[in-house]
C-alpha cells in the first residue's frame, strides 16, 4: 500500500465517553451469566448456593462431572454423553455436507419448475417447533428401532443442519460466476470435474462457516435428544440437566461445570476453522 | 481447423430472446467477426456454439458434425470470456496449463506444456507473470491470460468474446496487430465478438452485424463499409457517425430537405424512385472533402457550401459541424487546413460515397435502397469462403 491511513486519536467528548461507558455496561451485563457460571463451577457443594465472590476455588467439580466420583448421581454418564454428542453432531454435519453441498450447488446453478418452492420447503423445516414433530417421531423411532441410537440422532438432526448448510452454501455458489465452470468445461473437463476442480475450492470458506453453524445448532439441540434418546445416545444438553436433581439434591456447581465442559467442543471447532472463516472474508474482497 | 455452420439458431433466456433465427457460415480458417452493440446477442452466439447455453431451435455444426446434444467438453472449441473467467485459486501458469492437462485437447508432456505456455505468454507479453494469481494482475493482464488460455491449445474453433476490450488504447492496437498475425498463422477458424467497429474492420475477413439478436448483414469489411444494408449498420461503423439527411426525389435528383436545395444528388442508376418520394441520404464524415473556394468539383462530385458551426480538435484531425441551410453535416478534416468556427467552407463529396436509404422517422433504422448486399440466408447461397491453404 502506497498510502497508509493512520487512525486519528479519538476525540474525548461527552458523547464518546458516554457511548463507551454504555458499551462497557452492556459488556458486563451480557457476560455476567457466563462469569457467574464460571464462579459457580469453582465452588464447593457447601458454597454452591452462596452469592459472594470471595471463596476458595476448587477444580474438583470438573473431575466429578467427568467421573461421577463421590456423588449419588451414578446414572449420569457425562463423559459418555460428551462422546455421543460429538458422534451425533459430527455425523449430522458430515451427512449434511455430503448431501447438502451438491444440493446447494444444484439449487444455486439451475432454475427449474418449483426449485424455489423446494428451497422454501427446506427452510420451512426450521419454522415448525420441534415439539410439534417430536411426538410422532418418538412413536416412529420406537417402532423402527431408531430410538436411542446414534443413527437415529444423526438422522433427526438433519432437520436442524441440512437447511442451514443448503441455504448458506447456495448463496456462496450463486455468488460464484458460472463462467468459471464454463471455462473448465471448454478446457475439456466434465461437469463433475469442473465442480470439484473449480467451484468446490472457491466455496471452502462457505463450507467452513456452514459446517460450524450447523455443528453449533446441532450441539445445542435439546428437544430431540431429550425425547428420542435414553442412555446410549444421550447428549450433553440432556446430561447437564441431570445434575439439577432427580436424585434428591440439586448440584448447581456440578451443572455449571458440566455446562462449561459442554461448551468446549464448539469453541474448539470454531478456533480450528477460524483460519478458513477469516480467509473467506478477505477472499470476497479481492475476488477476481 | 474446421468450418462452422450456424443454421436457424434461436436461443432464449426465459422470454428474453438472445439470438433469433441466426444463420452464419464460417469457412475453414476464417477469421469471422461478429459486431453489434451490447445486448445484440453476440455473447449468446458464442455460447450457443460452445454449448454453454441450450439452443431452442436450429443447429450448430463444426466440420460438418452436428453438435446438437454434444457436451461442451466434446466440442473441441476454446473460448475467451469477456469476464476472463480465470480460476482465482490457480496461478497464471496453472490457468494456462488447465486446458492442456484435461486430456481432451491432446496429451502433452510437462515439457510440451511449458513450451506451449512459454510461446503464447511471450507473444502476449505476460511471460513474467506466470507465478502470479489472477487477483494480482491488472485487468489488461487478466484479459491477456484469458486470451492465452485459448491460444495455448489447438481447437477446431476459437471463440473470442471482446478479448481486447479492457486493454488500454496503445496495447489494444499492438494486440490487434498481434491477433491479426496469429489468425493468419494459426489458420484456426475464429469467431470474434466485438462492439468496436475498427477492430471488426481491421481483423475480420468477414463481418456479421447483429442487432436485437438478429442478423442484419454479413459481408467483407469492404462490403459492410461500402454498402451498409441499412442505416443501423451505417451508423455502427465510423466515428463520428454517418450523416443522415432527409431528402425528396425531385426531377431526377434527390434533394436534401432543409438545405435550401444545396444538397442535390442525381438519382443513382438502378434506383426506381418516383418524383416526390422521400428517402434518406447517408454521407460519412470522412467522405466529405474540404475544397478551396476556387476548386471546381471533379465530375461526379457533389459541391456544397456551408458555415462551420463547431470545430472540435481530435489531435491530428478536426471534427467540423457545418451548417448547410438548416441541416448540419459532420465532417472530419485534417488540422493542417483547419477552419475556424464561423468560416464559410466548400465541401466536395464523391457521389459514389453517397448512400441512399428508405425514409423513416428519426431514430428508426431503414434499409438501403438498391445495390445492397443481400442478407445471408442459407449457407448454400454464400460464395465460397475460406482461404486457400
Amino acid at each position: 500500500m502506497a498510502t497508509e491511513i493512520k487512525p486519528g486519536r479519538k476525540r474525548l467528548t461527552l458523547g464518546s465517553v458516554g457511548a463507551d461507558l454504555l458499551l462497557v455496561f452492556w459488556f458486563v451485563f451480557s457476560l455476567f451469566p457466563i462469569a457467574w457460571m464460571v464462579l459457580l463451577a469453582l465452588k464447593t457443594d457447601t458454597e454452591q448456593t452462596t452469592t459472594y465472590f470471595a471463596f476458595s476455588p476448587t477444580f474438583d467439580n470438573f473431575g466429578t462431572v467427568m467421573s461421577q466420583r463421590g456423588t449419588d448421581l451414578t446414572s449420569v454418564d457425562f463423559a459418555g454423553a460428551l462422546v455421543s454428542s460429538v458422534l451425533n453432531c459430527g455425523g449430522a454435519v458430515l451427512v449434511s455436507l455430503l448431501i447438502g453441498i451438491p444440493a446447494a450447488y444444484a439449487a444455486g446453478r439451475w432454475k427449474y419448475r418449483g426449485s424455489e418452492d423446494l428451497m422454501f420447503q427446506m427452510l420451512s423445516f426450521r419454522f415448525a417447533p420441534e415439539l410439534m414433530v417430536v411426538v410422532p417421531l418418538f412413536v416412529i423411532y420406537n417402532q423402527t428401532g431408531l430410538f436411542d441410537t446414534t443413527y437415529g440422532m444423526i438422522w433427526v438432526l438433519q432437520l436442524v443442519t441440512m437447511p442451514l448448510v443448503v441455504w448458506i452454501l447456495r448463496s456462496y455458489f450463486q455468488d460464484l460466476s458460472a463462467e468459471l465452470e464454463q471455462a473448465a468445461l471448454l478446457d475439456g473437463y466434465t461437469r463433475r470435474r469442473a465442480f470439484v476442480m473449480v467451484a468446490l475450492p472457491l466455496v471452502r470458506p462457505g463450507i467452513a462457516a456452514a459446517a460450524l453453524l450447523a455443528f453449533i445448532f446441532a450441539w445445542n439441540n435439546y428437544v430431540f435428544p431429550l425425547i428420542l434418546t435414553d442412555s446410549n445416545a444421550t447428549t450433553v444438553t440432556v446430561a447437564v440437566t441431570k445434575f439439577l436433581g432427580g436424585g434428591g439434591q440439586a448440584y448447581y456447581n456440578l451443572t455449571a461445570a458440566a455446562a462449561l465442559i459442554g461448551a468446549l467442543p464448539p469453541l474448539l471447532l470454531a478456533l480450528t476453522i477460524q483460519r478458513y472463516l477469516v480467509r473467506g472474508l478477505s477472499f470476497g474482497a479481492v475476488k477476481a | 481447423m474446421a468450418t462452422l455452420e450456424i443454421t436457424g439458431v434461436t436461443t432464449r433466456y426465459g422470454k428474453v430472446v438472445g439470438v433469433e433465427d441466426l444463420d452464419l457460415s464460417v469457412g475453414d480458417g476464417e477469421f469471422f467477426v461478429v459486431l453489434g452493440p451490447s445486448g445484440a446477442g453476440k455473447t449468446t452466439t458464442l455460447k450457443s456454439v460452445a454449448g454453454l447455453v441450450d439452443i431452442d431451435a436450429g443447429r450448430v455444426a463444426i466440420a460438418g458434425r452436428d453438435l446438437t446434444g454434444v457436451e461442451p467438453y466434446h466440442r473441441n472449441v476454446a473460448m475467451a470470456f469477456e469476464s476472463y473467467a480465470l480460476y482465482p485459486q490457480k496461478t497464471v501458469f496453472e490457468n494456462l496449463a488447465s486446458p492442456l492437462r484435461s486430456g481432451r485437447t491432446g496429451s502433452y508432456s510437462k515439457a510440451d506444456q511449458e513450451r506451449r505456455i512459454e510461446l503464447v505468454t511471450t507473444t502476449l507479453g505476460i511471460n513474467h507473470l506466470l507465478q502470479r494469481f489472477p487477483r494480482e494482475l491488472s485487468n489488461g493482464q487478466r484479459q491477456r491470460v484469458a486470451l492465452g488460455r485459448v491460444l495455448v491449445r489447438p481447437a477446431d474453433v476459437y471463440l473470442l468474446d471482446e478479448p481486447l476490450s479492457h486493454l488500454d488504447a496503445k496495447l489494444r492496437a499492438a494486440m490487434r496487430a498481434e491477433l491479426k498475425q496469429l489468425g493468419e498463422e494459426s489458420n484456426t477458424t475464429a469467431l470474434y465478438v466485438t462492439h468496436d467497429y475498427q477492430e471488426a474492420l481491421d481483423l475480420g475477413e468477414r463481418i456479421a452485424v447483429l442487432r436485437h439478436g438478429r442478423l442484419v448483414q454479413v459481408g467483407t469489411p469492404e462490403q459492410i463499409w461500402r454498402e451498409p444494408a441499412d442505416t443501423f449498420v451505417a451508423k455502427a461503423l465510423g466515428q463520428p457517425e454517418i450523416n443522415l439527411l432527409d431528402a425528396v426525389v425531385d426531377d431526377g435528383s434527390l434533394v436534401g430537405a432543409g438545405a435550401g436545395g444545396a444538397v442535390a444528388v442525381p438519382v443513382p442508376a438502378g434506383l426506381d424512385l418516383a418524383a416526390g418520394e422521400r428517402v434518406r441520404l447517408g454521407i460519412r464524415p470522412r467522405d466529405i472533402d474540404r475544397a478551396g473556394p476556387d476548386d471546381r468539383p471533379a465530375p461526379g462530385h457533389l459541391a456544397v457550401r456551408g458555415r462551420v458551426h463547431l470545430a472540435e480538435r481530435l489531435g491530428r484531425l478536426v471534427e467540423l459541424a457545418v451548417h448547410v441551410g438548416d441541416t448540419e453535416l459532420i465532417m472530419v478534416a485534417s488540422s493542417d487546413h483547419a477552419a475556424e468556427e464561423g468560416d464559410l467552407v466548400d465541401l466536395h463529396v464523391d457521389l459514389a460515397d453517397v448512400h441512399v436509404f428508405a425514409a423513416g422517422a428519426p431514430g428508426e433504422d431503414t434499409p438501403r435502397l438498391g445495390g445492397g448486399v443481400p442478407r445471408q440466408r442459407r449457407p448454400a447461397e454464400e460464395p465460397a469462403t475460406g482461404r486457400a491453404r
